[in-house]
C-alpha cells in the first residue's frame, strides 16, 4: 500500500512536472537532492507547504487516518463536522484530528508516532486550524482553538452549505487544476471517504484528498479549480461584509484574511477587486479610517488624469456634456459655464473649440470652476449669485461625478440645487455613476460596490492597453481610492455616494428642473469615440429616455444627463 | 548617361515646377507624403508646407468644415500635427470598425461628427502640452490621446 502510494505520488509528480515544462523530468523520488528539501511545486501553489521528500511520510499516515475514518461509523460523521482553516498547516490539523481518536476507544492508532514524526516532516505554522464542533456527539472532547473561527457563520453554497451536511459518505470529487494554467489536469481526487479510494492507483495523494474531504464535503478551503476560488471568493467577500455590519469583528477579521488567500490564486481583474475591497473591509473591521479624503484632493486629481487618460469613461462624461451645452447655448452671445469640480480642467478646452468655430460666430466665454468641498459648499454659489448679470448671459451649470458628494451632509443637496435655481441656468448637465452605493444597510451598499467595481476593473483590463503601463496601475488606484470610501467610510467622510439615474431623476425633478434630451449628435459622437477606444466593442452606449449611458458589456456604468428650470418657473 | 541624346527640348524637371509638384503630393496618401519628404530637400520643405496637410486632412470630409476651422487649427499646432496625432489614428480605426450608418460608403468619408470628435481631441492634446510646457516635466506630449497611437488589438 505504501509503495502503491509513492508510486502514484511519483507518477503525479512526473506528469505535472513534465506538462509544466519545468525541465524536471525526473521523479523527485529519485532525485534526493532535489532542492535539498524544496517544496512541492503544485502544493504550494495551492497553500501547501510540504516538502516533497516528506509526501511519502504524510501520505502513510493519513492513510492510516482514513482507514480510522471510514472503519468506525462512530466517528465517520467527525469527517463532515470538521472545519478545515488554514490550509498551510498540515501538520497542526492533523494533530488535532489525532487527538480526538486518542479519547475514542478501539483504535488502533498509534497517533504518538504520527505526532512526532509529523512535527518534524511538515512544515506549518503555528496557528492551529480546527475547531470541531462536537455538539453532535455525546462523548465530544471539544477541541477548541480561540484563535480560528466557526466558519459556519459563512453563507452560502460554497463555504458551508447546509444541505449537504447529511451527507456524512458525499464523495467530492475535485480536479486538480493548478491555478490559471493551462496544464492538463492530473486526475481527480476521490473523497478519502470513499471505500474505493485505496485502489485508486492513479489518483493524486491522499494528501489533496485529505484537504478537501475531511473538512467534510463542505468546505475544501484550499481550491484546485480558479473558476471555484473565484466563485468562494466572492462568498468570502459577502460573508466578510455581512458580519462586519453585524460587527462580528473577530469573524470577519477571519475571513478577510481568507480573502486575502483566495485572492492571490486568482489573476487579472478579479484579484485587483477582491485586493481593494479586501483592503476596504479591514480598515472597516480595524476602524482605520483612509487618510483623509479632502486632503488628498491634488493626489486624487493625479490619479483622475490618469484615468482619463486610459478609459473613455470621462471623455465620454465630457464630450456628451459639451455637446449638451453646446446645443443649448446655440444662439447666446454671452455664455457662463460654471463647473462644479474644475480639478485640471480638462473638459473645457474641446468645449471653447467647438463654440469657436460654431456657426454664428464665437460668444464670449466665461469659465467658472468651484473647488473641492468646502465645509458650506453654498458659499462660492451665493458669491456668484450676486456677481452675474441678470439675463445677460447663458448659464450652464456642470457636474461630473460631483453632485453626489453633497449626499453626505444633510440638506447639502437640495441648498445646492436650489442656488442652482436661483442662477436661472439655461441647462445642467449631470454626469454619475449608474449605481447605488448610498444604501443606508451597508451590505447591500457592499454587494452593488463589489458587482459595479468588477465590471469597472474588467473594463481596465479589456481596454486592450499595452501590459501594466503606469496610467492603468494609476486608474486602479484611482477607482481603489474610491471602493475605500464606499466601503470604509461613514457618516461626513463618506463622500462617494453614488446614486442611480432613476434616483437622480426624481431628485432633480422633485427640485422643479425639467428633463432636455441629449441629442442624437451627441450620441453619435460618443460612439465614435468609444469605437477608438482598444477595447470598443466592450463599451457599449446606451439611450436611456434622453440620457446616455456608458457601459461595459451588459453593466451601464456612468450615466449623462442634461435638464432645465422647469417650465413652470416664472421668469424673474 | 552618357551618350548620343538629341536634346531637343529642354529636360523636364518637376523640380523646376513647384506649383506641380504641389498639386501632385496634393493627392498622397500621408505615408507616401512623409515618404516623399525623405526624397530630397526641396520636396522636404515642401512636404511641409501646411495646405498639403489640410488638404489630406479634410478632402474626405462631407460636409468639409467652414474656413473658419483654419485659424484654430494653425492655433492648435498646424494641420500636420492635426494629422499625425488625431486624423490618421482616427481614420485607421473607424475605418476598420464599421460604424453604424456608414457601412455603405466609402469607409474613409468624414462625417461631421468625426471632424468634430478629431478636432475635440486635437484641442485636448494641445491643452495637455500647455500644461507639460508650463509645469510638468515630461516631455512626452498629449498623453490623454495616447489610446490612439496604441496599437488596436484586432
Amino acid at each position: 500500500m505504501k509503495r502503491d502510494h509513492q508510486e502514484t505520488i511519483g507518477n503525479k509528480a512526473e506528469s505535472s512536472s513534465s506538462s509544466m515544462d519545468t525541465g524536471k523530468g525526473k521523479s523527485w523520488f529519485e532525485d534526493d537532492q532535489d532542492a535539498g528539501g524544496g517544496m512541492d511545486e503544485l502544493l504550494a501553489v495551492l497553500g501547501y507547504k510540504i516538502k516533497s521528500s516528506d509526501m511519502a511520510d504524510v501520505a502513510q499516515k493519513l492513510e492510516q487516518l482514513e482507514m480510522v475514518l471510514g472503519s468506525e461509523d462512530g466517528i465517520s460523521h467527525l469527517a463532515s463536522d470538521t472545519v478545515h482553516y488554514n490550509p498551510s498547516d498540515l501538520s497542526g490539523w492533523v494533530q488535532s484530528m489525532l487527538s480526538e481518536f486518542n479519547n475514542l476507544p478501539s483504535t488502533d492508532f498509534d497517533s504518538s508516532i504520527l505526532l512526532s514524526s509529523n512535527r518534524d516532516s511538515l512544515l506549518g505554522q503555528p496557528s492551529a486550524i480546527t475547531s470541531l464542533d462536537f455538539s453532535r456527539n455525546s462523548q465530544s472532547k471539544v477541541f477548541t482553538d480561540d484563535s480560528e473561527y466557526d466558519l459556519r457563520a459563512i453563507p452560502g453554497v460554497a463555504a458551508f452549505p447546509q444541505q449537504e451536511f447529511d451527507r456524512s459518505n458525499d464523495r467530492k470529487r475535485m480536479k486538480l487544476t493548478p491555478v490559471g494554467s493551462d496544464i492538463a489536469p492530473a486526475p481527480a481526487v476521490n473523497s478519502l471517504q470513499s471505500p474505493t479510494a485505496s485502489s485508486t492507483s492513479t489518483s493524486s495523494p491522499p494528501a489533496m484528498a485529505v484537504s478537501g474531504t475531511l473538512s467534510g464535503p463542505t468546505r475544501p478551503v484550499v481550491l484546485m479549480d480558479s473558476q471555484e476560488t473565484g466563485v468562494r471568493l466572492v462568498h468570502t467577500l459577502l460573508a466578510c461584509a455581512k458580519e462586519t455590519q453585524e460587527e462580528n469583528l473577530e469573524l470577519a477579521d477571519a475571513l478577510v484574511k481568507r480573502i486575502g488567500l483566495l485572492a492571490a490564486s486568482q489573476t487579472g481583474a478579479m484579484r485587483k477587486v477582491a485586493t481593494y475591497f479586501a483592503e476596504a473591509l479591514a480598515r472597516r473591521i480595524y476602524k482605520i479610517s483612509p487618510q483623509d479624503y479632502r486632503l488628498d484632493s491634488s493626489c486624487l486629481d493625479t490619479l483622475e488624469m490618469h484615468f482619463y487618460e486610459t478609459c473613455p469613461y470621462l471623455k465620454f462624461a465630457h464630450f456628451t456634456a459639451n455637446q449638451a451645452i453646446l446645443e443649448a447655448f446655440a444662439d447666446a452671445s454671452r455664455v457662463h459655464v460654471i463647473d462644479f469640480g474644475l480639478k485640471q480642467g480638462m473638459q473645457w478646452p474641446a468645449l471653447m473649440q467647438a463654440l469657436a468655430l460654431r456657426p454664428g460666430g464665437p460668444p464670449a466665454f466665461r469659465l467658472t470652476g468651484i473647488g473641492p468641498p468646502q465645509p458650506d459648499n453654498t458659499d462660492a454659489l451665493q458669491q456668484m449669485l450676486g456677481l452675474l448679470p441678470p439675463e445677460v448671459e447663458a448659464v450652464a451649470v456642470n457636474s461630473v461625478f460631483e453632485l453626489h458628494r453633497l449626499l453626505a451632509r444633510p440638506g447639502g443637496i437640495d441648498k445646492v440645487l436650489g442656488s442652482i435655481k436661483a442662477m436661472r441656468p439655461k441647462i445642467v448637465t449631470v454626469v454619475e455613476q449608474e449605481a447605488n452605493h448610498n444604501s443606508p444597510v451597508f451590505l447591500d451598499r457592499f454587494t452593488e460596490a463589489l458587482h459595479y467595481y468588477s465590471s469597472l476593473f474588467d473594463s481596465l483590463e479589456g481596454s486592450g492597453m499595452i501590459p501594466r503601463s503606469q496610467d492603468l496601475v494609476m486608474s486602479e488606484l484611482y477607482l481603489g481610492r474610491h471602493i475605500c470610501n464606499v466601503v470604509a467610510c461613514e457618516g461626513a467622510d463618506r463622500v462617494e455616494r453614488h446614486e442611480a439615474l432613476a434616483q437622480w431623476r426624481t431628485r432633480l425633478d422633485s427640485a422643479g428642473f425639467d428633463p432636455v434630451h441629449l441629442g442624437s449628435n451627441a450620441f453619435k459622437q460618443a460612439s465614435m469615440l468609444l469605437a477608438l477606444f482598444a477595447g470598443g466593442d466592450g463599451y457599449r452606449v446606451e439611450e436611456n429616455n434622453g440620457c446616455l449611458m456608458l457601459g461595459w458589456h451588459t453593466r451601464p456604468l456612468i450615466a449623462t444627463s442634461a435638464w432645465r428650470l422647469a417650465a413652470g418657473d416664472s421668469q424673474q | 548617361m552618357e551618350g548620343n541624346v538629341k536634346e531637343k527640348r529642354p529636360r523636364f524637371c518637376v523640380n523646376d515646377h513647384v506649383d506641380i509638384l504641389m498639386e501632385i503630393l496634393k493627392r498622397l496618401d500621408g505615408r507616401s507624403l512623409c515618404v516623399s519628404a525623405c526624397v530630397c530637400r526641396l520636396w522636404c520643405t515642401i512636404a511641409r508646407n501646411d495646405s498639403l496637410w489640410e488638404h489630406l486632412c479634410f478632402r474626405h470630409a462631407s460636409p468639409p468644415p467652414s474656413s473658419g476651422v483654419r485659424p484654430v487649427i494653425v492655433a492648435l499646432g498646424g494641420y500636420k500635427r492635426l494629422y499625425m496625432v488625431c486624423v490618421r489614428p482616427v481614420l485607421s480605426r473607424l475605418g476598420r470598425l464599421r460604424i453604424a450608418g456608414d457601412s455603405d460608403r466609402d469607409r474613409r468619408v468624414w462625417t461631421r461628427d468625426g471632424v468634430q470628435l478629431s478636432l475635440s481631441l486635437f484641442c485636448v492634446d494641445y491643452y495637455e502640452r500647455l500644461g507639460r510646457l508650463g509645469g510638468g516635466g515630461d516631455a512626452s506630449g498629449g498623453s490623454s490621446l495616447m489610446f490612439l497611437c496604441k496599437p488596436v488589438n484586432v
